[in-house]
């Protein structure tokens, strides 16, 4: 217990002079900021969602094989967590796009009457050959994914094209 | 500085004129202690590290998955990912430890002082329903990252309380939530800590400050019970009298209490950035590790249980938590100075260094 803090009985002609007061005040200040700052950047930083590293597959993910994708099929399968529709047409052969539809996000799938790739929400529809819109609202075209086959095997890489 | 001041005093002002926060403001801080009272502010720091744990535990909350399957993951994923997850759980684990042992000593002061005498009974009984919560906070959170310590250290620390008579079994039961430790003890232990404990404390942490607040500081200089020397609300602030015995509250004690939690973050950062929480290999069921043993705080218990009959190493502590918990009825003794209380100082003392020796055996047995 300190008994000297007690402003309200200082002696008016005993008051310290002003610089000495703002002084005071100023390092108060800093005291009271570099306190939230020290306690917020630790916090803000956690909060802030640690990125993934993709490489965690390293690279290449197995599909499926041609005999389970035939020609004039296709399929939507998790690569790396993302949906990515592989598609097997007599024009491009085998090919792979991101199945995230470029308008609002809804999962696009291999529609086997009209052999295209259709986004269900709002008839989008892309070719299953470059990926490109062919009507609808989607403005941008699938991004692809790179594609290879060994055997009867379709790998898919797991970075974008 | 009086453009600061004038813009702060407006601001005061417009919610003065509105919800009269000047009036609350003076009511809970403004009130006077005992010039002689020495509280070396446990309690205060007691409840800092509390504030420290709802911060940290909200933040560990937000990766942590409370199943089986994903916990030991997720707190993997904390440590290692996550930017300071180490850090957000170095200190909960830390802050944990240190409020329990703030909250031990804060009553051992309480006790040697004679503060739980009349006419503060309840606050006593309210203080010690705060340490048991506060020790059922840890054994509950204890389990929570799933590794081996945690598995076989609830083991056995449910076993202990199956070792109860009569309701032994029930109770085991009742915490594992089936026969064994499996997904529905873990589900039930994090919500116990998550929801049920903080709550609990919060509304009993709100009554012992409003009883705090409302009787104000015992004076160990206080002679007997009969004797409270300054009854609140009773003394002219204004007298030399009074001044000579009585401290405002406001800024003097609130001054050293923040100075005493600047202190203890400072210890808290050091202590988590040195010695981060570990973690062992995940729980496995199948195989016990060797030196299973509870934390240093149950320690005393476990080497109880080792040494004396089960019936009586289980028995004697809860008997000696009823008499604790209704110490203020028990001790007739008004006298305050501890020179005049030697039976309870007597009791007090043998029974401290009987917790400590085996806290100690414990440790190294």
């Amino acid at each position: 217990m300190n008994q000297q803090r007690q402003p309200d009985e200082m002696p008016q002609t005993q008051a310290p002079d002003p610089g000495r007061r703002q002084f005071i005040t100023y390092l108060l200040g800093f005291s009271v900021v570099a306190t939230v700052v020290g306690v917020a950047t630790p916090i803000a930083g956690y909060l802030w969602p640690p990125i993934r590293s993709s490489s965690d597959t390293g690279g290449r993910v197995p599909v499926g094989t041609t005999t389970e994708i035939p020609v004039g099929h296709g399929e939507v399968v998790a690569v790396d967590d993302k949906p990515v529709v592989v598609v097997n047409t007599e024009q491009g052969g085998i090919k792979a796009y991101s199945a995230i539809c470029t308008h609002l996000g809804c999962i696009s799938k291999w529609d086997p009457q009209r052999q295209v790739i259709l986004c269900p929400c709002h008839d989008g529809r892309f070719n299953p050959v470059n990926g490109a819109v062919i009507s609808g609202p989607p403005p941008t075209p699938l991004p692809a994914y790179q594609v290879s086959v060994e055997g009867d095997t379709i790998f898919v890489s797991d970075s974008q094209a | 500085m009086e453009a600061q001041d004038s813009r702060s005093r407006r601001i005061w002002n417009w919610f003065e004129v509105r919800y009269r926060v000047g009036t609350v403001a003076n009511a809970m801080v403004h009130v006077k202690i005992p010039r002689s009272a020495r509280t070396f502010y446990f309690g205060g720091i007691t409840m800092f590290f509390f504030m420290v744990q709802v911060i940290t535990g909200v933040l560990l909350v937000i990766y942590y998955q409370p199943t089986p399957d994903a916990a030991y993951g997720s707190i993997l994923f904390i440590m290692n990912e996550v930017s300071f997850g180490w850090l957000i759980r170095s200190v909960h684990s830390w802050s944990a430890n240190l409020m329990i042992l703030f909250c031990v000593l804060h009553l051992l002061r309480v006790f040697f002082q004679g503060a739980y005498k009349r006419p503060r009974e309840v606050t006593w009984g309210v203080g010690f329903a705060l340490l048991a919560l506060t020790l059922l906070f840890g054994f509950t959170g204890y389990l929570l990252p799933w590794d081996q310590r945690a598995y076989w250290a609830t083991t056995v620390g449910t076993e202990i309380a199956g070792a109860l008579p009569i309701v032994g079994s029930a109770l085991d039961l009742l915490l594992r939530g089936g026969s064994d430790i499996t997904a529905r003890t873990l589900s039930r232990f994090f919500g116990v800590h998550v929801l049920v404990l903080p709550l609990s404390v919060l509304l009993f942490l709100v009554l012992h400050l409003t009883m705090v607040h409302q009787q104000g500081l015992a004076d160990p200089k206080r002679e007997n019970v009969n004797d409270e020397t300054l009854p609140p609300g009773d003394f002219n602030p204004g007298s030399p009298e009074s001044k000579r015995q009585l401290l405002p509250f406001f800024p003097n004690y609130i001054l050293d209490e923040i100075i005493a939690w600047y202190i203890m973050l400072a210890a808290l950062i050091v202590l988590a950035s040195l010695f981060p929480a570990g973690l062992e290999e995940a729980a496995n069921p199948l195989s016990t590790p060797a030196h299973t043993k509870p934390e240093w705080y149950f320690l005393f218990l476990y080497q109880g249980l080792k040494v004396i009959p089960r019936i009586v190493g289980v028995t004697l502590p809860i008997v000696a938590a009823v008499v604790l918990l209704f110490l203020p009825f028990l001790d007739r003794n008004p006298y305050i100075a501890a020179r005049r209380r030697p039976i309870a100082i007597g009791l007090g003392v043998i029974s401290l260094v009987g917790i400590i020796s085996f806290t100690i055996w414990g440790r190294f047995s």
